[in-house]
């Protein structure tokens, strides 16, 4: 899980609110137009050296996702429901029970629910 | 509709009609809303209704051999395995050949069979593919995307040794209610081809002159008075595709362009007036181009269209006359097959596909298919009791009879604008006759 900001306050240097891995803003741009095309990638953001690489010494490896997506994770994976990409995950799990796989019910109240992930990890970017 | 009895009285011919219901609703695509998927999701839909199907089977076939999937082969090891053919053909056309710097001297791509005698098969499922030898499943009889069960062993070269097939076998079939009943007969016609050179008027008119009693005496027209639908399955028209250039078309070539579908109307028109017609789309008519093709829009009749005997339906096109189920293409499923398979006839083309229980194996491989995610329409539920293609070159017809009883009329509907035929089938006892029409005198 990743750990809260107010704890984190005393180790890190503060840095300014636009830091972090963020795009340069709008705002900022508009007023520096004079700054070549090269710089403004970068301007204002810590992405080539971000803030826990430096200071912690160890990486964060936690992404921001917890332990229901993992679980969606898994059932993406298992082959026996068919490939993961193009469907939905509710849409893949209703195709898993209308074809008698009897996947487990907890997945599938998870996804009707809402809240969580309803695309597989590379939905979109293959 | 009752059945009412073609008796004349006060001189008038009462035409016959038969109960209809339509089943086409699995080849709609109306609800389907494409998400970017691929054709992986139909390939896995087939295989599992297939394989589930495939494994219900195997106890009446080899009940004490061991079933494996395709990763779980061990060498020598003699087992079952259930998975989705495919074929490896050298000839095949592939785009990525027009990129590759060296060509062979042969062309790119040849408009009849693609095969050839290095062509093998491999057998695939989800954990893997292996190659499949041997003298019992032979290439030139089978396509890609057909699911069968293998019987036999993994060698030491990682091939799969086949000793024995199974495939899904010809559905169980809804027995008729065996009654003597009266003579009901259907009209089946496809290419039509109206618009083209070959395509002749007046034999068309002689067809609708004679579905409709307007031709011969009370006899002849008794005999008319008995058929109880007309299906068209297919290339109705063609539109003169010279005009299509990319530009924007005047109305003078709008009109040209709009003729062939007007007279197919006026035609249709004649037709719906006095018997129920149904016409399904072909590779050449203003539909869709991957299967299912869907029904020819109504805006395309606009006069035929405003009688309720008119019906544009789907290709492939599932429906029931009675108590007799039908089932038909125009054409594209078995073309395709031609092209990447071998057979004595046209009819032997299409009891594979039944006994493979899938009307078009080669979608979505080589024949253009809508890229479904839960289901394969394609699938056959139950035997039909006639089984049709439209489009082919000449008629032919054959009985065939399945394992456990089944007896299904295999027809293949000639194109009419080159032969002038039309086929006539009775739903008493299935038999079937050609109709044809000449306008050359000796």
């Amino acid at each position: 899980m990743a750990t809260s900001k107010s704890d984190m306050k005393g180790f890190f240097k503060q840095k300014k609110k636009s830091g972090g891995i963020t795009k340069a803003k709008a705002k900022s741009s508009s007023t520096k137009k004079s700054l070549s095309p090269k710089r403004s990638a970068t301007y204002g953001s810590d992405i080539t050296q971000p803030a826990a690489l430096i200071s912690h010494g160890f990486p964060d490896i936690e992404n921001d996702y917890d332990e229901k997506e993992e679980v969606l994770r898994q059932f993406d994976m298992n082959m026996a429901y068919g490939p993961c990409l193009g469907m939905s995950r509710l849409a893949r799990w209703e195709r898993a029970k209308s074809l008698g796989m009897n996947p487990p019910e907890d997945i599938g109240h998870l996804l009707k629910a809402g809240k969580v992930g309803a695309e597989c990890l590379w939905e979109g970017r293959v | 509709m009752e059945t009412e009895d073609s008796s004349s009285e006060n001189g008038l011919l009462h035409r016959k009609q038969a109960l209809y219901s339509s089943l086409d609703s699995c080849f709609e695509i109306q609800k389907e809303m494409y998400r970017g998927q691929q054709y992986s999701q139909i390939y896995f839909a087939r295989l599992h209704l297939m394989r589930t199907l495939l494994y219900s089977l195997l106890p009446n076939w080899k009940p004490h051999i061991h079933v494996c999937t395709v990763i779980g082969l061990e060498e020598g090891k003699e087992c079952i395995i259930v998975g989705t053919l495919y074929k490896h053909m050298k000839l095949k056309p592939s785009i990525l050949e027009e990129y590759s710097k060296e060509r062979s001297a042969t062309p790119l791509v040849r408009p009849h069979n693609f095969m050839h005698p290095d062509d093998h098969l491999i057998l695939e499922d989800e954990s893997g593919r292996i190659k499949v030898c041997g003298d019992v499943l032979l290439p030139s009889v089978y396509v890609t995307g057909v699911v069968v069960a293998l019987h036999g062993k993994e060698t030491g070269t990682g091939d799969f040794w086949v000793e024995d097939v199974m495939e899904a076998g010809i559905p169980h079939q809804i027995e008729r209610p065996i009654k003597s009943g009266e003579d009901k007969y259907v009209i089946f016609v496809s290419g039509l081809d109206i618009g083209s050179s070959t395509s002749n008027p007046l034999k068309f008119q002689l067809l609708v002159d004679h579905i409709t009693g307007h031709l011969g005496d009370k006899k002849e027209q008794s005999i008319a008075a008995k058929i109880v639908r007309v299906i068209i399955a297919g290339n109705s028209v063609e539109i003169p595709r010279g005009l299509l250039n990319g530009q924007n078309l005047g109305s003078k070539d709008q009109f040209t362009l709009s003729e062939p579908i007007k007279e197919l109307d006026i035609q249709l028109t004649q037709i719906a007036a006095g018997i129920p017609v149904d016409i399904m789309p072909g590779p050449n008519d203003p539909a869709n181009f991957s299967l299912p093709q869907q029904p020819l829009h109504r805006c395309l009749f606009p006069s035929s269209s405003a009688y309720n005997t008119f019906r544009s339906c789907p290709n492939p096109h599932l429906f029931q006359l009675d108590d007799v189920s039908l089932l038909g293409t125009s054409g594209q499923n078995i073309d395709d097959l031609e092209k990447y398979s071998d057979a004595n006839d046209k009819l032997e083309f299409l009891e594979r596909t039944l006994r493979w229980r899938h009307v078009a194996p080669t979608a979505p491989n080589t024949l253009g298919c809508y890229p479904f995610t839960d289901r394969d329409p394609f699938f056959v539920e139950t035997c039909p009791h006639v089984y049709f293609v439209g489009n082919q070159e000449k008629y032919e017809t054959r009985l065939i009879k399945g394992a456990e009883g089944q007896i299904v009329r295999l027809i293949c509907i000639p194109r009419f604008s080159e032969t002038g035929v039309a086929v006539v089938l009775n739903l008493r006892n299935l038999e079937c006759h050609a109709l044809s029409f000449g306008t050359e005198f000796g």
